[in-house]
């Protein structure tokens, strides 16, 4: 959940619209690209300890020097030859934008990826500079890697930084003025270098821009991902010239090609090192490695994830879910801003009614008629803002009591995950068992998110390698995995029911993931992905860094939800004036009180869950309060707002990342699987005689 | 041909030594003999003094040295093709047929060795130790095995990596996972997971196993 919400100035939007000569970010996954990014431009973009933060390009303005500069923070990259499609969004920024630097941000810990990287940037003939990141983590008395030696080595400016204390940033922007192309080279086979020079001939003449050593190189090796480009830029006739050239190479080559080359690059780069003559810092075993190893153990990791499922439920669940929902409803609601509210718009709009009153508080309730026109307007202007559908007493109540210290709460959990580097870890626990669903473990990275927000963890689906794991991902992430503010409210609503319907809900929800997985891996065409994910240090959550996070995403849950939650309810409002509810509720009234067995009243709440299932959980939950609802309809309705499609941006983001075919398949799929399964659920219930 | 046929024979008196089996016919042997005259065969290996002939045939100590040598370069052969190259089992049995009649001894054992000694062939049935397995038998260490195989803790460097898909190799390049460079397995359950240089990479097992490793000494 990060760029798309916090920022709408990615890239896409503003073309040709950079200050100054811009800068773009590039890096292996997890080196602090983005954090960097923060400290450059004072613009908060997520940052955590797992690599697939960032799946989309920020832009931000930075000074350096005395000029003003677009800085472009891109998903990391393992290599230039993208295996995934937030890793061929770099790449083609890179060979796009003509007039740019870059600044490759490397771990510093880690000099061999870093320079593997910087030999590639260098074969792409970029100027660039480059930030070893993490300074600060280098361990007592290693003095790191000799900067002076690699500037050298690689001919362009090497400068060690620490982006979370913010050593070196000054010297960092100083160093981006001599920004030059890189001197760093491989010598590949003969063959190989006469295959690099004629590629680059043939592409002289149409794409020159992009006729440098590292895109020969990646014709070489049959980089497939590099096709638009060519054929937007290249007639047919040079395309076929390409492969015949590569196949010439070839054919005076033992081994493939993409290997040679990426086998000498690494032999090259182990060289560098070697002659760095830095003993190979001798891997010391700290705690923190043998707690990261831990949380990975085939046994030991079991009782941590619970004890980490313990964490969020007496954190989300207890306190958020429980006092905070609790303090903000009833005492800073009920007995505060929405009696206040209620007296201020009797006394600015008064018209004969009466508010029910209970327990000495007065609600939104009444009972009363206006007459004449300005009796009618006054009672307009009433029901909207402290009706039974008022925005302050429905919409704001909602969102500020009932779902925000949830929010709030899971946010502050999911940032201390995060940040630990806890998540890489419950992936390598799970990926056994995802293979069965036709995942690898490089899914419970957007699944977990998805606990945060169903829409951006949708958008991190890019970070999967294949097609059929992020429709797959997609779709169970719209369908069994309930987003945070959703999951807040159905806390509180089980809450009360105990433990049976607690596990009623459980039991439903993940059998329905774990079916829909299994079944969607055979029906969905296409082979499952590699597994193939580094694992980051664990490392202790910086308070400071998850204050920030919490605040943002926190920021924008009021910033999207709040607004959606006011639609819906004028939109409530407009069908009961002009009794379009009736009308709908006796629709639906086969479905939800024949097929659910819920009062029509529910219908509401469906209807305003096609906004935001979150906003018609809390419906729900009102419901509950007021003593509408058995707890066998409790669970029955939950369940279904559970695995109905998590709110109209959701459907949207489904549709613009999996095309409008498979998106609306989805999106039909779960509205018939989610009634169904309550329809299921009320039947078996009764033929079961279960009474909760 | 006659080199061959003779091979076989003996082969075969040594399977049936080890099924506790008496050779009494030619038909015994169950070779298909295709037009090879077997008790011509038979009767040469007696001259030479490679068969003897009591109640029925079987090996004198000469020609129980020699089946030997044959059935360890067969069965090798089998494993080698079945678990370093991946080939199927058929195909396996076809070729080891041919392997059988000509590797040297040093070559032998040093296919042995680079399977680590393997005791079994992939029928379960035993490979006649070399004394290069007898040397080792100690520390039974096998020179190249999977990066699944190593102890977790163990660090070894990779020989070879022999994929499915062709972009697995980039994709472990990136990571500097290469042959020549050292890793190290962390763990191998729930998942295999290795330490490269600073890097800590979970991999599938399937690709695990196509990560062959020497250990370091």
């Amino acid at each position: 959940m990060s760029q798309l919400a916090m920022n709408h100035c990615g890239s896409e939007q503003d073309d040709g619209k950079y200050a100054g000569r811009p800068l773009l970010l590039v890096g292996n996954p997890n080196v602090g690209k983005s954090l960097l990014f923060t400290r450059l431009t004072n613009t908060y973009v997520t940052v955590s300890n797992y690599p697939g933060t960032t799946v989309e390009m920020t832009t931000a303005v930075a000074e350096i020097g005395d000029e003003k500069r677009s800085i472009i923070d891109t998903p990391g990259i393992n290599s230039l030859l993208p295996q995934s499609q937030d890793e061929i969004v770099a790449r083609d920024l890179l060979l796009r934008e003509k007039d740019i630097d870059v600044m490759q941000v490397g771990d510093i810990g880690n000099l061999r990826r870093t320079l593997l990287l910087t030999l590639q940037l260098s074969e792409y003939a970029v100027p660039f500079v480059v930030a070893l990141n993490m300074a600060d983590e280098l361990r007592g008395m290693d003095a790191g890697p000799d900067v002076v030696a690699l500037s050298q080595a690689v001919g362009v400016p090497f400068v060690s930084v620490s982006a979370l204390r913010r050593w070196n940033i000054g010297k960092l922007k100083l160093a981006l003025e001599s920004a030059c192309r890189g001197s760093m080279a491989v010598s590949y086979p003969r063959a190989v270098e006469e295959g690099i020079v004629a590629v680059r001939d043939a592409l002289e003449l149409h794409a020159p821009f992009i006729a440098n050593r590292g895109v020969a190189l990646a014709i070489l090796a049959g980089d497939v991902t590099l096709r638009p480009l060519l054929t937007a830029s290249c007639p047919a006739s040079v395309l076929a010239k390409l492969d015949d050239l590569r196949a010439a190479v070839q054919s005076q080559l033992a081994r493939p090609l993409s290997t040679l080359i990426s086998h000498a690059r690494v032999a090259t780069v182990d060289e560098l090192l070697a002659t760095m003559q830095r003993k190979s810092a001798s891997h010391v075993d700290g705690l923190r490695d043998r707690i990261g190893r831990l949380c990975m153990h085939s046994f030991y990791g079991i009782p941590i994830l619970l004890g980490v499922l313990a964490l969020a439920w007496l954190l989300v669940g207890k306190i958020g879910a429980g006092t905070l929902v609790d303090l903000m409803q009833k005492h800073v609601f009920e007995h505060g801003i929405n009696p206040w509210t209620i007296r201020l718009i009797d006394w600015l709009a008064p018209f004969p009614h009466k508010h029910v009153v209970t327990g000495g508080v007065i609600t939104a309730a009444y009972a009363g008629h206006a007459s004449g026109f300005w009796g009618n307007v006054a009672r307009t202007f009433h029901d909207l803002l402290v009706g039974p559908y008022g925005v302050v007493t429905m919409a704001i109540t909602y969102a500020i009591a009932i779902v925000l210290p949830v929010v709030v709460t899971f946010f502050t959990f999911f940032g201390l995950l995060e940040d630990s580097g806890y998540l890489p870890r419950l992936a390598v626990i799970l990926h056994r068992g995802f293979r069965k669903i036709g995942l690898n473990g490089k899914a419970v990275l957007p699944m977990v998110l998805g606990l945060g927000c169903d829409t951006m963890a949708t958008l991190t689906t890019r970070i999967l390698d294949s097609k059929k794991e992020a429709t797959i991902v997609t779709l169970l992430l719209a369908l069994g995995v309930p987003c945070s503010a959703q999951l807040g409210v159905i806390l509180a609503m089980l809450a009360p029911l105990g433990i049976t319907a607690t596990l009623i809900w459980v039991m439903v929800t993940l059998a329905t993931i774990v079916l829909a997985g299994w079944a969607a891996s055979r029906v969905v065409p296409g082979e499952p992905g590699d597994f193939v994910l580094e694992i980051p240090p664990m490392r202790v959550p910086r308070l400071s860094n998850i204050a920030i996070k919490v605040a943002a995403r926190t920021e924008w849950y009021l910033k999207e939800a709040v607004p959606l939650f006011i639609v819906g309810t004028l939109l409530l409002y407009g069908l009961d004036a002009t009794g379009a509810l009736k009308f709908i509720q006796r629709l639906l009234g086969p479905l939800i009180i024949g097929g659910l067995g819920l009062p029509a009243e529910a219908t509401n709440a469906f209807v305003i869950g096609f906004l935001r299932r979150d906003y018609g959980a809390a419906g729900l939950y009102a419901m509950q309060r007021a003593g509408h609802l058995t707890p066998n309809q409790v669970v029955i309705a939950l369940t279904v707002i559970t695995l109905f499609i998590p709110c109209i941006a959701n459907l949207l983001v489904m549709l613009k990342e999996r095309g409008a075919r498979m998106g609306w398949a989805i999106a039909g799929f779960i509205v018939v699987y989610s009634f169904g399964i309550g329809v299921v659920m009320n039947a078996a219930f009764k033929v079961l005689g279960v009474v909760l | 041909m006659i080199h061959a046929a003779s091979d076989e024979v003996l082969e075969r008196l040594w399977y049936a030594a080890e099924e506790a089996r008496a050779v009494t016919l030619p038909g015994d042997l169950r070779l298909d003999a295709d037009g090879v005259d077997l008790n011509a065969v038979l009767d040469s290996l007696i001259a030479e003094g490679f068969v003897q002939f009591g109640p029925g045939y079987c090996l004198s100590p000469a020609g129980a040295k020699r089946a030997r040598g044959i059935v360890r370069r067969h069965r090798l052969a089998e494993v080698l093709f079945t678990q370093a190259f991946g080939t199927n089992l058929r195909d396996a049995e076809v070729s080891a047929c041919e392997m059988e009649h000509m590797l040297s001894e040093s070559v032998v054992d040093r296919v042995c060795a680079f399977l680590g000694h393997p005791p079994v062939c992939p029928h379960g049935k035993p490979v006649p130790a070399g004394e290069c397995c007898r040397i080792y038998s100690s520390s039974v260490q096998p020179l190249i095995r999977r990066a699944t195989e190593l102890p977790v803790g163990a660090t070894a460097t990779i020989a070879f990596i022999a994929p499915k898909t062709l972009s697995r190799i980039d994709r472990l390049a990136a990571f500097g996972i290469v042959p020549g460079s050292e890793i190290r397995l962390i763990a191998r359950n729930p998942s295999c997971v290795i330490g490269c240089g600073s890097s800590s990479i979970a991999l599938d097992d399937d690709i695990g196993r196509e990560i062959y490793v020497r250990s370091v000494a």
